[in-house]
């Protein structure tokens, strides 16, 4: 009889237990969640045209590749300081 | 070395299986056929069932040497895994990989209808008691009412390996008879209202928090209780393998060919352990009811906490959710969306199921953990964190 006693001691310290831990992971889910709330992805950006595109941008790479081709070197070895328009 | 013809012929029939097939290695063989049976034909847990019973099948041929007990036998190293802990928690691996926690971060609430189904493990380790089992066998059986065959078969090689067949056999019978034996229960215990209550939809989670909580959330519980180490630490690690989005090879052979290949693992080990000598006796018929009843009170205490949650949230929460606590996943969270929509057809349940789902795989792992703690090697005898204790303070927290 002692036993099944004991046992319903030991079944009332295990659910207290289990309670317990997984009351822990409530409080942690919880914690996490307002640390880190879901934010919607951002809307991608639309696409820029060619018509959009930065030209002193395109002016500059186009310069930068004629260069480089002429004088056979790397283009990163080529460091474009000013660019001035006649 | 001289042979006659008669000697040999003797020699060969004495070593045939015929000669020593006794009436134990026959009613088990018949045992193997109808756990066969049942997988094939009835569709009761195939994946573990039709392993389990061909593993028994071949235990059970006198002289086949596949007996897990057969030293230097095939399932004697097969077995070697389930006595040393190794398949059970590479099985939770998979488990973690293929589970989405989302649906318990988005509702942490469910963790308590998961800790709730716990109860049936508790009532059926009283009953067991009752019955004459002593408490680590007890223990033993009652996480079958944990519905979770993993940890039942982790359990039982760790307190009772005497009783690991009868177990496993009752754990996964049992689980695959969810759908049978929940929905009396669940039309019993709550109202037709109750069933029609519709809940809100589930908020998001930041995928930081899915990432987050698997870490912390082992790191919390293995403190807490050690034992659940080797079940929850590689569930969650599974998890981790999910979430994290670096590491999807790892991901897809957890979820797919490393789960197959430790069930098939588990599972003949599991079903070399089924001889005569340990199943036929008045244990497993106890094992068999205590096994059921296990199962009906974890159905019940599940239920009853959500009826609970149900009046506490001003009826926001659908009770029904709360028998998903019992673990079986996915299986007890369809179930309680079949038995919500036979009330209303539009009511949709599944995804509100799954967190107390999830919550009764982690629940039914710690409360493994509890009984290793209580009655496992687990603890504090010759933990080294222990030695800059004082030898007072210490004696306080020895049991």
């Amino acid at each position: 009889m002692s036993l099944v006693i004991s046992s319903v001691y030991i079944s009332i310290l295990a659910m207290g237990v289990i309670f317990v831990v997984l009351g822990t992971l409530i409080g942690l889910i919880k914690i996490l969640d307002r640390c880190f709330p879901y934010q919607a992805p951002s809307p991608a950006p639309p696409a820029r045209s060619s018509a959009g595109a930065d030209p002193e941008g395109e002016h500059l790479a186009v310069i930068h590749a004629v260069l480089s081709r002429h004088l056979g070197t790397d283009p990163s070895q080529i460091h474009l300081t000013r660019v001035s328009s006649p | 070395m001289e042979f006659s013809l008669q000697d040999s012929i003797i020699k060969i029939l004495g070593s045939t299986g015929f000669v020593a097939l006794g009436w134990g290695h026959l009613v088990m063989i018949l045992v193997a056929l109808t756990l066969l049976y049942l997988a094939i034909w009835k569709k009761f847990e195939p994946l573990l069932l039709l392993p389990i019973g061909f593993g028994c099948l071949l235990a059970n041929l006198p002289h086949s040497m596949m007996m897990s007990t057969d030293e230097g036998g095939l399932f004697n190293f097969f077995y070697f895994g389930v006595r040393h802990e190794i398949l059970p928690p590479l099985i939770f691996l998979g488990v973690g990989a293929l589970t989405d926690f989302g649906p318990l971060l988005a509702n942490p609430i469910t963790l308590l209808l998961g800790a709730a189904a716990q109860i049936g493990i508790y009532t059926t380790l009283i009953g067991a008691v009752f019955l004459g089992f002593d408490l680590k066998e007890a223990g033993a059986i009652g996480i079958i009412g944990g519905a979770d065959g993993p940890t039942s078969i982790f359990l039982a090689a760790k307190l009772a390996p005497h009783l690991l067949g009868p177990i496993a056999v009752a754990a996964y019978s049992y689980m695959s008879l969810v759908p049978l034996i929940q929905p009396p229960i669940m039309r019993w215990l709550t109202t037709s209202e109750e069933r029609k209550i519709k809940m809100e939809q589930l908020k998001p989670i930041s995928q930081t928090v899915k990432i987050l909580f698997p870490v912390i959330a082992t790191i919390l519980c293995v403190l807490l209780l050690p034992g659940v180490a080797p079940l929850l630490g590689m569930l969650m690690l599974g998890n981790l393998f999910r979430e994290s989005g670096v590491t999807a090879r790892l991901h897809e052979t957890s979820e797919t060919h490393l789960i197959n290949i430790v069930t098939i693992l588990l599972a003949l080990a599991v079903g070399s352990s089924m001889t005569a000598a340990s199943f036929l006796t008045a244990e497993t018929i106890k094992i068999i009811v205590l096994g059921l009843l296990a199962f009906i009170m974890a159905t019940a205490g599940g239920l009853i906490f959500g009826k609970i949650l149900c009046k506490l949230s001003g009826g926001k929460i659908n009770p029904l959710i709360g028998s998903a606590g019992v673990s079986a996943v996915p299986m007890a969270a369809r179930v309680s969306q079949k038995v919500g929509s036979e009330e209303d057809p539009s009511n949709f349940l599944l995804m509100h199921a799954m967190g107390p789902n999830v919550a009764g795989v982690i629940g039914s792992a710690v409360a493994a953990g509890v009984f290793l703690s209580l009655f496992g090697d687990v603890g504090m005898a010759g933990h080294a964190a222990l030695e800059p204790v004082p030898a007072a303070l210490a004696s306080i927290i020895k049991p």
